[in-house]
């Protein structure tokens, strides 16, 4: 079995009548990249924090390598953390940036300087050493902060939305080399993103977290094939799932779309007769000729063209999303036909959303 | 290419127009602010350099042609007995003051960044004293520090720290600390309020950061709030130091600078000099010499500002 680096053991955090996490259990093993993911106000920071230690755990228990953490100071975890603002010293200049944990630790001056170097070499700061955090741009300051965290040599890696203050061609770049990173050093990453995007293709497991409580835990593929609910399905994958309420037939064999011209799909293993949610992903959905049979025919509202993919918004309730590799076939207010493939199809249970597994 | 029409401000000729948005209110603006420094600021100071230099009493206050004298003026202020004496009390008061206004106000500063239930009404009651009027401040400190009926005094005995009455206003070896001790309760709430604005300027994510990095309470206080607050330490120490060689009341309230100027000290020597004597070259002299080494502080509290940190 491989060694576990953070456990979580039914974490709990309140902030007086505020229940900001409830039982969470989390186990990461050494050398993997997870993910912590959600809406605002999930809690995904207070969980990253209440992992440093910024934050106190209300109940619970947190163990780092094998050692009971939980009510142990940040400053002896032996965690580094990159900061979503970055948080470099505005006084001290690069290096000094990078060789103040070292200094701290007692580390010689220049074998500190040595260090930073090395680190340096690896984030591509070395002409920058001897600047000012005031005098970099955007991407160099993340850099810093990833090389102050990494010249530590931390048990883990603690990263609260590095990348949102990026342009948007940058972040891309950033995400693959923070990946790389982690690969290179064999480190443990614990990062917390909003973005599903970057959850996806970036980590080895990925968390999602809605209202202080996990929802789902897995690889992203997982996640994404088989979501455990509504608000899992809905969160993962861009654009998001289409949801259709439906209806199981009375002999349990079909599911029953509420969709004007919608054929029943040939779904079994629900309870005959039950409401259901149908999760319909918009890149599931094929363009086919309007005689096939079993065509849905879809009126178009909107065709929002990126030249490589198109995403079409239909004029039905509910609107349906779907998403074209290259151009659409129709002009906005046109007809598409289109097929759904049954074995694609997600069913949930129209009230409590969990899926239903067939 | 083609040019861009010019905004109508910097176009030629000049109207009522021109006056209300154009070029011309700007102007109207820097004269107004021009005219104000020179009328109230800068003749003051000429006229009072120019009366340094001459001879000046009662009966030629009035008129501006008055005998120059020279340096004479300066020779004599600079040879009075009594001017070392004086001079020592000026810095003893300049230097204990600043250093222990702001010692107590920076603690009380960190005090009150720790958000506690009614901190900010707390700091909000600090500001009495700045917003008294110093000589109403002079006249209740000497009720405090009297020596037969002062409630200090009485404080000390009950709790047997003395055993008999200090007589801290007519006693010349405390006259002096007497004001001081005044005078830092007076400093203190503008140390407390401009450190605590410095202090609420520095990111919190700064010292999670540096608790991560493995810093103490102790050593992130030396590595961060200390060199982040140096502009605001360089305000208050010479913004400080030039209050403090601004206070007047105090003096006047307390101990008229007596015994015998042991609490003398150079602004009230020099108000004395020119309008209980009379010798207003005298007290001319002493106001250039301190506004030389007031310009002198102000051109190190600008250096300290320019150097602001950004985040």
């Amino acid at each position: 079995m491989t060694q576990l680096q953070i456990e979580l053991d039914g974490v709990d955090k309140h902030y007086g009548a505020y229940h900001a996490l409830k039982g969470i259990d989390l186990a990461i093993p050494k050398g993997t990249f997870v993910a912590l993911v959600g809406p605002s106000g999930c809690g995904k920071s207070t969980l990253l924090r209440t992992i440093a230690g910024l934050e106190k755990v209300s109940g619970g228990a947190l163990r780092i390598a094998g050692a009971n953490m939980t009510g142990t100071p940040p400053r002896k975890r032996d965690l580094a953390m990159v900061f979503q603002s970055y948080a470099l010293y505005p006084h001290k200049t690069v290096r000094q940036n990078l060789t103040y944990s070292l200094r701290l630790k007692g580390i010689p001056r220049a074998e500190a300087d040595r260090k930073a170097e090395e680190v340096a070499r690896i984030t591509g700061l070395e002409a920058l050493l001897e600047r000012y955090p005031r005098e970099l741009s955007g991407g160099q300051r993340q850099r810093v902060a990833m090389g102050r965290a990494i010249v530590r040599n931390p048990k883990a890696f603690l990263f609260d939305e590095p990348l949102s203050n990026l342009d948007a061609a940058l972040r891309v770049q950033m995400r693959a080399e923070v990946r790389r990173l982690h690969d290179r050093l064999g480190a443990t990453s614990v990062y917390v993103t909003h973005d599903q995007v970057e959850a996806m293709t970036m980590a080895d497991h990925v968390v999602v977290l809605r209202a202080g409580r996990i929802e789902q835990q897995g690889a992203p593929m997982e996640l994404y094939d088989r979501p455990a609910n509504q608000f899992v399905a809905g969160f993962i994958g861009s654009p998001a799932t289409n949801f259709v309420p439906g209806r199981v037939t009375a002999d349990g064999h079909a599911v029953h779309l509420d969709l004007p011209g919608a054929p029943c799909l040939a779904i079994s293993g629900a309870t005959p007769g039950r409401p259901v949610t149908a999760g319909l992903r918009p890149e599931h959905l094929q363009p086919c000729d309007p005689g096939t049979p079993g065509a849905l025919a879809l009126p178009v509202a909107v065709v929002e063209a990126t030249g490589s993919q198109s995403f079409l918004v239909t004029d039905t309730d509910p609107a349906l999303t779907i998403c074209l590799a290259g151009r659409s076939p129709v002009p906005p207010g046109g007809t598409l036909s289109v097929t759904i493939d049954p074995g694609q199809v997600m069913l949930f249970d129209a009230d409590s959303g969990d899926a239903l597994r067939p | 290419m083609q040019a861009l029409p010019l905004p109508r401000s910097l176009r030629p000729g000049f109207s009522l127009g021109g006056l209300i948005d154009g070029r011309g209110f700007d102007t109207l603006l820097v004269l107004t602010a021009l005219g104000y420094l020179a009328v109230f600021s800068a003749w003051p100071l000429v006229y009072n350099l120019i009366m340094s230099l001459q001879e000046v009493d009662l009966f030629s206050l009035a008129s501006f042609d008055r005998p120059f004298v020279g340096l004479d003026n300066y020779r004599e202020v600079i040879s009075a007995p009594e001017m070392p004496q004086i001079l020592g009390n000026t810095a003893v008061f300049v230097i204990a003051s600043v250093s222990l206004q702001l010692v107590l106000g920076f603690a009380l500063a960190l005090f009150f960044e720790l958000r506690f239930p009614g901190a900010s009404f707390l700091r909000g009651l600090f500001l009495a004293g700045w917003i008294m009027p110093p000589l109403v401040v002079g006249a209740i400190w000497s009720w405090i520090l009297a020596g037969d009926f002062g409630v200090l005094n009485y404080a000390l005995k009950s709790l047997g720290i003395i055993d008999e009455n200090i007589f801290w206003l007519s006693d010349p070896a405390r006259s002096l600390w007497s004001v001081i001790i005044a005078n830092i309760w007076l400093g203190v709430p503008f140390n407390l309020i401009l450190l605590s604005v410095g202090l609420a300027g520095i990111p919190e994510d700064l010292y999670e950061a540096a608790e991560m990095d493995g810093a103490t309470r102790v050593q992130r206080f030396l590595t961060i709030t200390l060199p982040l607050m140096r502009a605001q330490l360089g305000a208050v120490i010479s913004l400080g130091t030039i209050f403090t060689l601004q206070q007047f009341d105090l003096f006047a309230g307390l101990t008229q600078g007596g015994p015998s100027n042991s609490s003398n000290v150079m602004q009230y020597w020099s108000w004395q000099l020119s309008f209980q004597e009379y010798q207003i070259g005298l007290g001319s002299v002493i106001s250039v010499l301190m506004i030389g080494f007031v310009i002198g502080l102000a051109a190190i509290y600008v250096r300290s500002t320019r150097h602001e940190q950004v985040y």
